[in-house]
């Protein structure tokens, strides 16, 4: 029981990361970004053939990834920059699935549908099983920290609001003289390569990676995750990504209760249960779990 | 050169499906103003729907509409219950959970039938040719179909009361209220008629190929690409933008070969937006 | 840092053996946990339920006959979604919650591949119907068999097949897999030896129309098609190919082709004469007619006799061990499933021959399972049919 719950917190972390990555620009910036799948594929891709191929050590390896996520979010938000937020979906939902295809495609460089296997993790060999995955889950929460007390930061700063003003209108942002442009590059490009870290996270600890795990699903449950834990609001992305795995994983114990139904039927009622137990949770609580808190302007900067 | 038209013919033919849930989806964006995912399951729906009623000895045309009215009353209880009284919170919030709500239906359907491929009990023939091209005569009627239907919206639209009611409506939701057009009926014409559409457009796709439990999904990112290129909420447009998808699908398979076609689909609609913001026909109310 | 480290894990190994304690004294009279893990939802949606439902058949027969080593087993099944993540949490729970001794019937190659790292570090046994290659090249120390012949194997014995019937001109359709390419280098190798000629082409298997990826097949002109895919997109490959007045031969692998394909496909013409291939029952073995019974299906496809086979061995190899943990069914299935001895082709006559002291060897629905030391069948017969007024109908097992 233990290891499974290990695993589930720290598969549950790296939805974490990725949450608040949306989060980031979601919230903060009202930028739509349907290709989060894309950034987590590039920093896993990348650190993945840098730590097998490459033979590069694992923090160079995640280091690269949180670049080559940061290239493909600049990549991404300077091809995009005359779109609006319902046309900029479409768009990284597009960049995601280009993403997924050349990397099953690319045999020469991906490995194709094979995937990488054999990805190395930290001090694995010497740690034993049990002793890996608790000291992963330690490095992840590590990462995890840095990053949030990072987007609280940006959060409550100048910046932040900046960006919030932006979201709620980017017009007047504009007029009352923010460099809108500039700043939603600037947190697009750091959504991506947080993206990016957390697909290096999951590589070099599940040691395997394969395009079929970078498909819109995964995008889907971080947005359910932002939304269910309160948009605009970090701490209410980090508790949306471990509600979503909370339920996407108890709702197995509870169809296993249910009697006569086959197998696919128990597992389409697993699924109905996450999805409908989504939709009441969206319905009830419109602004999430933790709704976003607009902090107060500092005294001193006029009534 | 044949090759070349050929691929557009195909491109035309494949477009023209794709145009009928496409046009219910920028309908329903037009006036209830959020993208609405669960268009996969309805069509999903829609193509189950339909195959009882073939099954059960419905012709052709009753079985279109006995997908049409599943679908729609489906889709208009899903929107009063769970996606409009979200969007007062954003079209972002609605969105989601209509993703959320497109896997409720993925399931029930898949708790009902299971994941087996069922398909219409429809001789199939095969393709005439007209000089180099070959046509499918079957595609060519279900194309016949989906052309009918688009005509019908698009005279309801320009000469109904109803029809003229959700244009103002769309245009102008204020504008229209003070004129007596009750908002909440309107959006409930929408929802109705548009998820009706996408309904249909599951058993015509269902009827070129098969059915399961995953056949609104596989069409789901088309749908949406299409609505978006044309320019969401205009309803020519999202034929346009189905057309051209279509065309652009079925040519980069000859360029590209067929594991990028979908990239090249994301691309042109890149350029496209790039050069018209608002997608090919401008963002309008119909 | 190492300090800390084995502190730590030792403050939580302590907290672990309290919790189980009792339940090692339990051990003896508990059930026998198995698992399955197939794909229920997703890609692989298709394959899995029948899967999913033969294996408890198995298991609901035997306990029906004692159970294995006077205890009842207890069947776990779980969704891998057809996705790596997906399978590998499923994995982690069917190891860690439920301790299964091992797990059955993976099918898409990337979940094997993402589950059998916790499988060989866990000592949990994994069965397998996954066809890349480099599946059984991982360290696994002998925790995986898998009963798909790999893709030399198959296009070898299937390029074979084609050129008997006199194909010149052949062309591979396969969407894009672990063995795309290695199909198309084999099958091109084998065509030029033959004086013939080959072109693979590769295409998206999530689409729903293939009008112009049939036009380019066609281009060449060939008499015989290999459609490589799985049910979704073959369904729609084979209306296209009918379409397109395309008349010659096509071959597809009897899972794709399956019954429920040939059901719907709506009009026997489309699938009149086309030819399947699926690895073989061995002689003598009524193996497939009880796969039939337990699946109800006139004919199940090739990944429910997989399974089929998958739970006869674990169960016969536990018999065998006197023991059921995964080691003791890694170290005991080669002895149930060849070397000699009286053939068996289910696990209620091997179980009672078993633990009359017999030597048995194991001979299933989908070939006489044999296994070389990295997990793969020595070698298989193919059985080829030919699909006639709707019903296939027997060419060859060669």
């Amino acid at each position: 029981m233990l290891n499974y719950l290990l695993y589930i917190a720290t598969i549950g972390g790296i939805y974490a990361l990725l949450a608040l990555s949306l989060n980031l620009i979601w919230g903060g910036a009202g930028m739509v970004n349907l290709g989060l799948a894309g950034f987590f594929a590039l920093g896993a891709y990348a650190s993945a053939l840098l730590t097998t191929a490459g033979h590069l050590p694992i923090p160079v390896g995640w280091l690269l990834a949180l670049v080559a996520g940061g290239i493909g979010g600049i990549v991404v938000v300077f091809s995009t920059t005359r779109l609006r937020e319902d046309y900029l979906a479409i768009v990284t939902l597009g960049f995601a699935e280009v993403v997924r295809l050349i990397a099953s495609n690319e045999i020469w460089l991906t490995h194709g549908t094979d995937g990488i296997s054999g990805i190395p993790g930290p001090w694995k060999g010497s740690l034993g099983r049990e002793g890996f995955n608790v000291v992963y889950l330690a490095i992840l929460i590590v990462a995890l920290a840095v990053v949030f007390l990072l987007m609280r930061r940006i959060d409550r700063s100048p910046y932040g609001r900046a960006l919030r003003a932006i979201r709620e209108d980017a017009q007047v942002a504009q007029v009352a003289g923010k460099p809108v442009l500039r700043f939603k590059a600037q947190a697009f490009t750091l959504s991506a390569a947080i993206a990016g870290l957390a697909g290096a996270l999951y590589g070099n600890f599940t040691s395997y990676i394969a395009p079929d795990l970078f498909l819109p699903l995964i995008t889907v449950y971080i947005f359910l995750s932002v939304a269910s834990g309160g948009i605009g609001n970090p701490t209410g992305a980090l508790i949306g990504a471990y509600l979503v795995m909370a339920l996407l994983e108890s709702a197995r114990f509870f169809v296993e209760l249910i009697p006569y139904v086959s197998a696919v039927q128990r597992a389409a009622l697993k699924e109905l249960l996450i999805a409908l137990t989504l939709i009441l949770v969206l319905r009830l609580l419109p602004k999430g779990v933790l709704p976003e808190r607009i902090p107060r302007a500092p005294r001193g900067l006029g009534g | 050169m044949e090759l070349v038209l050929q691929a557009i013919v195909n491109g035309l033919v494949s477009g023209a499906l794709l145009a009928v849930p496409a046009i219910g989806f920028t309908a329903m964006f037009a006036v209830l103003r959020f993208p609405n995912f669960s268009v996969s399951g309805l069509a999903t729906l829609g193509a189950f729907a339909g195959y009882v009623a073939y099954g059960a000895g419905f012709e052709m045309v009753g079985s279109l509409a006995v997908a049409f009215a599943v679908a729609g009353i489906v889709g208009l209880a899903l929107d009063q219950a769970a996606h409009l009284p979200l969007v007062k919170q954003g079209a972002l919030p609605a969105a989601i959970a209509s993703i959320a709500s497109g896997l409720v239906l993925e399931n029930v359907t898949r708790l009902l039938f299971g994941n087996d491929m069922r398909g219409y009990d429809r001789p199939i023939a095969r393709d005439v040719h007209v000089g180099d091209i070959r046509f499918s005569p079957q595609q060519l009627e279900t194309m016949a179909i989906a052309v009918a239907i688009m005509l019908a919206i698009f005279a309801a639209l320009a000469f109904t009361r109803i029809g003229k009611a959700m244009r103002a409506s769309a245009d102008n939701p204020e504008l229209a209220a003070l004129k007596g057009i009750r908002p909440e009926r309107i959006a409930m014409m929408a929802s109705f008629v548009g998820m009706g559409l996408v309904g249909v457009g599951g058993m015509l796709l269902g009827l070129d190929s098969s059915i399961d439990p995953l056949t609104g999904a596989r069409i789901l990112l088309s749908i949406f690409a299409a609505a978006v290129l044309g320019g969401l909420g205009s309803v020519p447009g999202a034929v346009l933008g189905a057309v051209l998808i279509g065309i652009a699908e079925e040519l980069s398979v000859l360029v590209v070969g067929s594991p990028y076609r979908s990239a090249v689909g994301f691309f042109a609609i890149l350029i496209v937006l790039s050069v018209r913001p608002r997608g090919l026909l401008g963002e309008r109310a119909f | 840092m190492n300090r800390t480290v084995f502190g730590r894990r030792a403050a939580l190994l302590s907290g672990v053996a309290a919790f189980a304690g009792p339940a090692v004294l339990r051990a003896q009279s508990d059930p026998i946990k198995l698992g399955t893990l197939t794909p229920l939802t997703g890609a692989g949606g298709p394959y899995g339920p029948a899967m999913a439902k033969v294996a408890a058949a198995v298991i609901e027969e035997v306990n029906a006959a004692g159970g294995v080593l006077g205890r009842k087993i207890v069947l776990v099944s779980e969704d891998d979604q057809t996705n790596p993540d997906a399978g590998v949490r499923a994995a982690r729970k069917l190891i860690d919650v439920d301790k299964v001794s091992a797990i059955m019937g993976t099918w898409a190659s990337s979940v094997t591949t993402a589950v059998a790292p916790l499988c060989w570090e866990s000592k949990t046994f994994l069965t397998t119907t996954s066809g890349a290659d480099s599946i059984t090249q991982l360290p696994h120390q002998g925790y995986l068999i898998r009963t798909q012949p790999n893709t030399v194997l198959q296009i070898t014995r299937t390029g074979d097949f084609l050129v008997s019937l006199g194909a010149k001109k052949i062309v591979t359709l396969v969407p894009q897999t672990p063995f795309a390419q290695s199909s198309i280098d084999i099958m091109s190798g084998l065509a030029k030896k033959a004086g013939g000629s080959h072109v693979g082409l590769i295409y998206d298997d999530k689409k729903t129309t293939y009008r112009t990826e049939v036009d380019q097949a066609l281009r060449s002109s060939p008499d015989a098609i290999l459609c490589a895919g799985y049910t979704p997109d073959t369904v729609v490959l084979l209306k296209d190919l009918y379409r397109a007045g395309y008349k010659g031969k096509i071959i597809g692998q009897a899972y794709a082709i399956n019954q429920k394909l040939i059901e719907q496909v709506g009009q026997k013409d489309i699938v009149e004469g086309v030819y399947t291939y699926a690895p073989s029952v061995a002689e003598g073995s009524n193996a497939l007619e009880r796969v039939k019974k337990l699946s109800g299906l006139a004919n199940p496809d090739p990944y429910t006799s997989q399974i089929y086979d998958h739970a006869n061995l674990v169960l016969m190899a536990m018999a065998a061990a006197k023991d059921t943990t995964g080691t003791a069914i890694k170290d005991n299935v080669r002895k149930v499933s060849q070397g000699g001895g009286k053939t068996v082709d289910n696990a209620i006559d091997g179980l009672k021959a078993i633990a009359a002291g017999e030597k048995v060897d194991y001979s299933g629905a989908s070939g006489p399972c044999d296994f070389d030391d990295k997990g793969d069948i020595l070698d298989c017969k193919f059985r080829y049919e030919q699909i006639k007024d709707g019903k296939p109908v027997l060419v060859k097992i060669v």
